[in-house]
């Protein structure tokens, strides 16, 4: 099936408005307001996975309480990757 | 007690109690809408495919408009390489997205507003994508958690932390969805409380906030159901292209 020329124009367009088109003042609140949360989330995560590691490890070696201390600041230095790492993505993504 | 604004999400058991192996299986009301989630689905695909228009009807152009919309979001996040993979999230995104948009139908049951249910989603993606990763680049897949460029002596303290970093993505995927729709439903009963008890007079002005957070909401069900399915698309990079 060959494409009318007539449509393929129409087509063009209409892929040239979809690309130039901005997206309303809620829209963009809204998605701020989920990256604002995924940053959040990201950092929360890390540190609660270090403290559980640091606390798992604790408990094998016997070692309390040092080992959750030094997993937390782990937790914490992996949590700051992450969200530098989510931030790098978004300003990519603009 | 209706009040209550966390009473909507307990789990009760529908019909009589099923118990395999000393687990308990009974069919509950989260089981429920998680069938009526997969079974809409099914219903709207197979109306959306069944005639194969040229210019489309409703049904159709609104399954082919997510059809495209996910293939698009696979190819510009994770490249060439994620076709296969596509079925997968198609159905990771439609189901996200199902169980979110009719747990926001006055009555019901919101799936993924439970942890359990948001962290086996989460880990299931983890674990497929670290088997996908070693399958694909062997013990090379390790080379991941360090990272290029680093001085000998910090290799061992980043090493634990990229570990660590790794580990967390599970935790921070069922986390964002479950908090984001929990806190909503939460929100949006307390406001409906708030218009009961304020009474006629004082009322009008809860109730108008509940109808700006029930469009907010809808809007946070389809943000979070693409969030989730775009970090599985990013996460499926990471193991596919190494040193992206």
């Amino acid at each position: 099936m060959t494409i009318p020329e007539e449509f393929k124009t129409r087509l063009k367009i209409a892929k040239s408005k979809i690309k130039g088109q901005v997206l309303s003042d809620s829209e963009k609140r809204g998605s701020f307001m989920g990256s604002a949360f995924k940053l959040g989330t990201e950092l929360v995560a890390a540190v609660a996975v270090g403290t559980i590691i640091g606390f798992i490890l604790d408990t094998w070696f016997d070692t309390k309480p040092w080992l959750i201390i030094i997993f937390f600041f782990l937790g914490a230095a992996a949590g700051l990757l992450n969200v530098i790492r989510t931030a790098n993505r978004m300003q990519k993504e603009d | 007690m209706a009040s209550n604004p966390m009473q909507q999400f307990s789990v009760h058991k529908i019909g009589p109690e099923i118990k395999i192996a000393g687990i308990d299986l009974s069919f509950t009301n989260a089981s429920l809408f998680m069938v009526i989630s997969a079974s809409t689905i099914l219903l709207f695909l197979f109306l959306g495919t069944k005639e194969k228009k040229i210019i489309p009807d409703k049904v159709q152009l609104v399954a082919e408009m997510f059809y495209s919309f996910v293939a698009k979001m696979i190819n510009d996040t994770a490249g060439s390489k994620a076709k296969p993979y596509f079925p997968f999230i198609f159905s990771l995104f439609m189901f996200v997205l199902f169980c979110n948009m009719i747990g926001m139908l006055p009555y019901s049951f919101t799936v993924t507003s439970h942890i359990i249910v948001t962290l086996i989603l989460a880990l299931f993606i983890f674990i497929a994508v670290t088997i996908i990763g070693f399958a694909k680049h062997g013990f090379k897949y390790l080379s991941i958690f360090v990272p290029s460029g680093v001085p000998a002596v910090l290799l061992p303290l980043i090493t634990i932390i990229e570990i660590i970093s790794y580990l967390s993505r599970p935790v921070s995927l069922s986390v964002r969805l479950f908090a984001n729709m929990m806190a909503g439903h939460t929100m949006l009963k307390v406001f409906g409380g708030f218009v009961i008890s304020l009474g006629i007079l004082g009322g009008w002005l809860p109730l108008g906030f509940s109808v700006a957070l029930t469009g907010l909401e809808i809007l946070v069900a389809f943000l979070q159901a693409y969030v989730f399915a775009i970090l599985t698309c990013i996460y499926l990079n990471d193991a596919l292209n190494l040193h992206h």
